[in-house]
């Protein structure tokens, strides 16, 4: 199996000095749901930060599809789709017009654009309320939009970071569902981030565990199950982050 | 109970820090401002003399100029050949009036009966209200020269002919002159001056409001973006910053244009319908008198802008808010929250306002030095005082202005460029929260 990153040794250091990501290392194959776990301040969101090109890092390089986030940042965003945490959209646009906003941003072939504004549609199941002003829409509308969008591009690596945070059972479970379809049955790949143990529990396929922004463990979720002798995820989380070599 | 208790809440909310502080710094302004322009005013009236050219000999006049002092005027005399170029003389000597007395003034007055002329002119060398000082100095010396022959002609004269009678009421006849960029034309200061007034109004309104809607819209842009967690999500889109950055310029700049265009068609009817019909009147009374047009006067003296003046200053108008957008972009992304955006229009509203408010009552350069370095600090000062300059031949000052807004815009740019291209974007926060917590820092 290929893999579609590869993060080797990157680092980033903010000018007050705070090392918020220490030489990580790790890759997500193609197809594959990867999840990046761990306490508040852990370093997740700098990484995932890094791998969107929205910030550089300070050390070690990161290959997305072959292509350098340092060196080749067009490249790489070019391949991937990120959906921050608590990500918003123009509160002014409609629904329908968001997604041919985004998919214009993609390409510049409207047949193409008009092709990932239809899977969008499809996918996020709003029907005619995508007629309506995005300022109306509730919070699960708005990431269920969101996430249409982010997927509507068949990008070889799809980053959500909390891709269900705030949201009800039903929603939560809906957007799992389309994260577990989309990867089995096109190979999209995923890197996700999520205090969610649970979640993370039902839809990755690996996880990497990281506390003061050191990657401290990655594996598949019997691995490590089987490793950390534990029940659950949450378990495993605990046992990890509360280690002396942690603390 | 529950009123007091709710008031409190709220007031707790909106008197922040920001906002105590902007209350605060708005009247230390004002404060301030107003003694600027006080200072200028007085220092304008202090050293604006009035000045004299005797050309006659008589008596009467020479003891005239010696009471003149008692009738509230104290005049400097100046001499000059007869026929001498009034225009250039004041330039060399630095003088913003001339009143020039003619040979047989005195033999006149005692032995005539009939008004005498005195040629009164002033130099009008800039714009706004420090441009109406030389005719105030002017048409108080000759005040003062017709209080003096008036009250010469009811003491001095026993026996009062009826064309003495009416000769004590109108002495002396003032034939108005305006001297600028080196040329003479007989018309009155005053409407020129008026004139001038309106067009230094508003076209600094202009500049003014194009600036303040520019960078207000930029800015809220950028923030709303960065508020509303769009920022991220765009940015990781396959396109680059720099694209981003200019659409955001582009459409602000479009818009902001729209916005003035709009504000300005209102504000000309406004200031048209309530001072037009006056300078309409001076002006039509001022044509009638010269037999000549106010506009053909202001094009003798030069006192017109060309089409290469208008392009340069469309130049230097597009500059301008290209520094009050480069500025507020990076201001703007500094934004956390609302709070954070409203205090930080606050340092582009005031470098905007008080270059609009000191130009429009005062000449710059007849500021202490250490308020006219501060003023050319500010790079919309040079905006506000290009159509000044280039009336009045400063090219100099206009070049210079010019040069400096370039050297500025490029370095903001800069700064806007390395903030939206790197970790700044995101990691350069200003909050404000409750008055409580201030910083701007790395998250």
């Amino acid at each position: 199996m290929s893999e579609i990153l590869k993060v080797e040794g990157l680092s980033k250091v903010y000018k007050k000095g705070a090392k918020a990501v220490d030489e990580i290392s790790f890759s997500v194959n193609e197809g594959e749901i990867f999840a990046l776990i761990g306490p508040n301040g852990a370093g997740k969101t700098s990484t995932i930060r890094m791998i969107s090109t929205l910030i550089k890092p300070t050390g070690g390089d990161a290959f997305v599809d072959g292509h350098s986030i340092v060196r080749e940042p067009d490249k790489v965003r070019a391949s991937i789709t990120y959906l921050p945490d608590e990500a918003g959209a123009y509160k002014t646009m409609k629904g329908i017009d968001y997604l041919y906003f985004m998919a214009g941003l993609f390409t510049s072939d409207s047949a193409q654009a008009e092709e990932y504004v239809k899977r969008a549609v499809d996918m996020c199941g709003l029907g005619d309320r995508l007629e309506e002003k995005i300022g109306g829409y509730s919070r699960g509308m708005i990431r269920k939009l969101l996430l249409s969008r982010a997927v509507m591009t068949r990008p070889r690596l799809a980053i959500l970071d909390e891709a269900t945070s705030g949201l009800d059972v039903i929603n939560a479970l809906d957007i799992r569902k389309t994260i577990k379809r989309l990867s089995a049955e096109e190979g999209m790949s995923f890197l996700l981030s999520s205090h969610n143990m649970l979640e993370i529990e039902y839809v990755s396929d690996r996880v990497g565990i990281m506390a003061h922004g050191k990657l401290m463990v990655t594996g598949s979720i019997e691995e490590l199950k089987s490793r950390y002798n534990a029940a659950n995820l949450e378990e495993v989380f605990e046992r990890v982050v509360m280690s002396d070599e942690v603390r | 109970m529950k009123l007091g208790n709710l008031l409190k809440k709220e007031l707790k909310e909106l008197l922040t820090v920001q906002a105590l502080f902007s209350m605060v710094f708005t009247c230390l302004l004002l404060i301030c401002m107003g003694q600027i322009m006080g200072s200028a005013m007085d220092e304008a009236m202090n050293n604006s003399t009035v000045n004299i050219i005797n050309y006659d000999s008589s008596d009467f006049t020479d003891e005239m100029i010696k009471k003149l002092p008692d009738y509230g005027a104290d005049p400097k005399i100046i001499t000059a050949e007869p026929g001498a170029d009034y225009s250039a003389l004041m330039e060399e000597n630095e003088l913003d009036n001339l009143v020039v007395i003619p040979e047989g003034f005195g033999d006149k007055i005692v032995n005539g009966s009939e008004s005498v002329s005195l040629d009164c002119i002033s130099l009008i060398n800039k714009s706004g209200m420090a441009s109406t000082m030389s005719s105030i100095s002017a048409a108080s010396l000759t005040e003062a020269i017709s209080d003096y022959v008036g009250n010469y002609i009811e003491t001095e004269k026993i026996q009062l002919s009826e064309e003495e009678i009416n000769l004590i009421k109108d002495p002396v006849i003032e034939v108005e002159y305006t001297a600028s960029n080196g040329r003479t034309v007989q018309v009155t200061s005053d409407v020129l001056s008026s004139i001038l007034m309106t067009q230094s109004l508003i076209a600094p309104m202009a500049v003014f409001f194009l600036i303040l809607m520019a960078s207000q819209m930029i800015m809220t842009a950028i923030s709303t973006e960065k508020i509303d967690k769009t920022l991220e999500t765009l940015l990781s889109a396959p396109v680059s910053r720099i694209t981003v950055l200019v659409s955001k310029m582009i459409a602000a700049l479009v818009v902001a244009l729209l916005n003035a265009a709009s504000m300005m068609i209102g504000f000309v009817f406004y200031v048209q319908g309530m001072t037009g019909s006056a300078i309409r009147a001076e002006t039509a009374e001022a044509e009638l008198e010269m037999g000549t047009s106010v506009t053909e006067a202001m094009a003798q003296l030069g006192m017109t802008l060309s089409a290469g003046n208008i392009v340069l200053f469309g130049l230097q108008l597009f500059l301008t808010i290209a520094i009050g957008l480069s500025l507020s972009l990076i201001l703007g992304a500094m934004a956390t929250d609302v709070k954070s955006v409203q205090t930080l229009t606050i340092p582009i509203m005031m470098l905007t306002m008080v270059p609009f408010f000191v130009t429009m009552f005062s000449d710059v350069n007849s500021l202490s030095p250490m308020f006219r370095t501060i003023m050319y600090i500010i790079p919309f000062t040079h905006t506000y005082t290009a159509m000044s300059n280039m009336m009045f031949g400063h090219m100099g000052l206009f070049w210079a202005g010019l040069a400096y807004q370039c050297v500025f815009f490029v370095v903001c740019m800069y700064l806007a460029v390395k903030v939206f291209t790197t970790d700044l974007l995101f990691t350069m926060n200003f909050s404000v929260d409750g008055g409580k917590k201030k910083k701007i820092g790395v998250k």
